[in-house]
């Protein structure tokens, strides 16, 4: 059973419009992200389509719509890094992982998202793994990072 | 007039506060849009409308800009046309470029605008929108790869329906048109009304077609194909190859049919009676009865859908009788079957409708009994003109052939609802026949001048007085009801509720074109009808007392009474 998200909706009692972006992100930061339910529910709250919100949400990168995988990639698209090649490490990272930013794959092993600069430039390019980085990358290293990972969440499914 | 602009070096006299493109397209002069909507508010968000203002830095969007005294300004300069035609190659950077293959070749704003701005080569190269076509709907179909995402289907669906089953989703080069999750429109709040496939300017969104089904059905030879032909199709057809309104107007439909393949075509009038007299029973007995608040019409099937999704508290204020096109299915398949002696399912019914909706509607549930659907296919206005193209028919030159028996001929009062506010003087009209006291007393239905989309009408019968409305497209109706609601009003009894503007005329199953003037034309044909129409009223329309006799006699009618009725329930759709 989800926990409800009528608390964080009282601390909303005006029910304006503008009070969209800011309950969602309120929402997203306690229950990790956005599920059609919540988003249901919200619409009914502020009477909003959920289209809409749906439309709103999809346009800021920040917000997501399913539970992050067990291992959550972040990987930075600020300038150094862009500059660095890090546009060449997230199709490696779509391409292997079969998902697109904002996504998990379907084992819930790896979830995706694009952040811009997390101020550690002078280590570009970079991603992030569940608050630890892997900085310098190139696509070996990226490869042999998600092999590793793959490796240890078979041993911890097996023993 | 309230003062004087120069363009393109001569004056030209404007009104204060009007934008720059009227003032422009009052002259004559044609400024290509894409994102424009007349009566709704400009967004200036595809720039395709630009001009040259003297002493302006940057070019400015026509349609979101307001004239200015002593404003200089030029239409077709090099800087201006460069301009945009760099927008339409942006905007066909993308495009799949399959127009041969598209509904819409020969009818796509996009084609035209390539073709104005003299494009004769990709110029860029941008990767195909990789998203899916979404077929999930009964009614529409949405192929996002050809979208322009010019925004006019969203603000529709939003604006002027309040349904927001599509919207924007995403941002930059992932932007796209779709309903919420990415789920399909036949779960989302979609009432399918195709106001969005009439706005789009490409063919992002197009019928779900059955033309497919029902040739195929034709060639089959399995089963008798029988076709029924809704009067607004007539007269759409008339105003669209300039057909005189004409006794025969009609036959010359059905002689159309016939040699597309029909076995047998009837007039859809007979179920319009059918259904107006239903209706009229209804409304006097809720009268009698004292029944709080007006009584709804239930003939269109999008206001049927919004009404179940979105006000279910209405529901029980909606008349069952069922629509036209449900009572002449559920005719053909039980009583006519039974005359005939043949077996319901040796019966193919395509009903031709000025709507998209429609085919929602024969697919709901409670039109389907042990198996067997009342109306197999729908074919839009749009799908009968390409069916006449295919097979090369000359509408102009046909000998007319009667449509054929039993349901031949209808009364002034089926062709009413043809249009916005028909069907409410027609029930109207058949509420004085019950009701009147003496023979002397003449009905009178005096229709005021347009208040804001929506009108309201006194019929006075003996010494009482009933009020009957009409609104068409679901936001005016929404807040009409709204306003009935908060001002306790309980002199109105009858609202007609049709989804689409200006009624079936301006149905999402009419043809394509943005020309305003044409629902009005398809309007005045059905008017002209009315007029050379032997019965001027639904319950003068002799023929439907023998089926009313034969309907008692038939073992098929458990109940006269409720044989033409249906029910509604309410709908958990994403919304
Ligand atoms: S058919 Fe009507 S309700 Fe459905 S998406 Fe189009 S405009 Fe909206
Ligand atoms: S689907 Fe058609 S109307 Fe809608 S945004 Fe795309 S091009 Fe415009
Ligand atoms: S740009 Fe990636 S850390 Fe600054
Ligand atoms: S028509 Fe003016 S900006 Fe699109």
């Amino acid at each position: 059973m989800q926990p409800s998200i009528e608390p964080i909706l009282e601390k909303f009692p005006n029910k304006q419009r503008e009070d969209l972006i800011p309950l969602l992100q309120k929402i997203q930061d306690e229950f990790g992200f956005l599920s059609e339910e919540i988003i249901t529910r919200v619409g009914a709250y502020l009477s909003i389509s959920v289209n809409k919100i749906y439309g709103v949400a999809t346009f800021y990168d920040n917000f997501r719509f399913g539970p992050v995988g067990r291992y959550h990639i972040r990987l930075c698209q600020g300038t150094a890094c862009h500059v660095a090649g890090s546009t060449t490490l997230l199709q490696e990272l779509e391409k292997q992982l079969k998902i697109k930013s904002g996504e998990t794959d379907k084992e819930g092993l790896f979830s995706l998202e694009v952040v811009s600069c997390v101020g550690a430039c002078g280590l570009a390019p970079l991603i992030e793994i569940n608050g630890e980085y892997f900085t310098g990358l190139t696509l070996s290293k990226l490869t042999d990072i998600l092999n590793s990972i793959r490796e240890k969440d078979q041993t911890v499914y097996e023993s | 007039m309230d003062f004087q602009i120069a363009v393109n070096n001569s004056l030209v006299d404007v009104r204060e506060g009007e934008t720059l493109l009227t003032a422009l397209r009052r002259q004559g002069i044609k400024v290509p849009t894409l994102c424009h909507m007349n009566r709704f508010s400009p967004t200036g968000a595809c720039r395709l409308c630009v001009v040259e203002v003297e002493g302006k830095r940057d070019l400015i969007t026509s349609c979101s800009y307001p004239v200015e005294k002593g404003m200089k300004v030029f239409t077709n300069t090099q800087r201006v046309i460069k301009a945009r035609k760099l927008i339409v190659e942006m905007l066909l950077s993308n495009h799949p470029d399959d127009c041969l293959y598209c509904e819409r070749n020969g009818n796509c704003e996009l084609q035209w605008l390539a073709d104005e701005m003299n494009v004769k080569e990709r110029k860029f190269f941008a990767k195909k929108n990789p998203y899916f076509p979404d077929g999930s709907s009964t009614s529409v179909f949405r192929d996002p790869a050809k979208c322009v995402l010019c925004s006019r289907c969203v603000r529709i669906c939003e604006e002027t329906q309040l349904v927001t089953a599509i919207d924007f989703i995403s941002r930059g080069n992932q932007m796209r048109v779709n309903s919420a999750f990415n789920k399909g429109l036949n779960v989302s709040s979609c009432i399918n009304c195709g106001q969005c496939i009439m706005v789009c300017p490409t063919g992002a969104l197009t019928d779900i077609s059955h033309i497919e089904k029902v040739q195929a059905a034709i060639d089959k030879k399995k089963k008798e194909v029988l076709f029924f032909v809704s009067p607004s199709v007539t007269a759409s057809l008339a105003e669209h190859y300039g057909l005189k309104p004409e006794k025969n107007l009609g036959e010359l439909i059905c002689a159309a049919l016939k040699k597309i393949g029909a076995d047998k075509v009837f007039d859809l009038g007979m179920a319009s009676d059918i259904n107006i007299l239903g209706e009229a029973k209804q409304l006097a007995l809720r009268i009698k009865n004292g029944a709080q608040g007006p009584l709804f019409s239930s003939c269109c099937p999008s206001w049927v859908k919004y009404v179940e999704e979105f006000r279910p508290e209405l529901i029980p204020s909606l008349a069952t009788t069922k629509s036209p096109q449900q009572i002449f299915g559920k005719l053909l398949k039980t009583w006519y079957t039974k005359q005939r002696k043949v077996m319901p399912d040796s019966l193919y019914s395509v009903a031709v409708m000025p709507c998209v909706g429609k085919k929602f509607e024969a697919s709901r549930e409670e039109m389907t009994h042990k198996g067997i659907s009342e109306v197999d296919a729908v074919l839009t206005i749009r799908e009968l003109m390409r069916m006449i193209r295919t097979n090369g028919i000359d509408l102009r030159n046909l000998e007319p052939v009667p449509f054929d028996e039993p349901f031949q001929g209808c009364s002034a009062a089926a062709w009413k609802l043809g249009y916005a506010g028909g069907k409410a003087e027609a029930v109207a009209q058949e509420l004085f026949e019950s009701m009147k006291t003496s023979d002397k007393e003449t009905f009178k239905f005096i229709m005021p001048k347009n208040i804001a989309g929506r009108r309201e009408s006194k019929l006075t019968i003996g010494k009482k007085t009933f009020g009957f409305a009409w609104v068409s497209g679901i936001e005016k109706a929404n807040s009409y009801i709204n306003q009935l609601i908060d001002q306790g009003r309980t002199d109105i009894h009858y609202v007609e509720v049709m989804a689409c503007l200006e009624g079936c005329a301006g149905g999402g199953g009419q043809p394509i074109n943005r020309l305003p003037e044409k629902p009005r034309n398809r309007k005045k044909i059905c008017q002209d009808m009315e007029k050379i129409n032997h019965w001027a009223n639904a319950s003068e329309n002799s023929s439907l007392e023998k089926l009313n006799r034969s309907l008692k006699n038939s073992p098929d009618v458990d109940n006269p009474e409720t044989y033409f009725h249906t029910h509604f329930q309410p709908r958990e759709v994403l919304k």
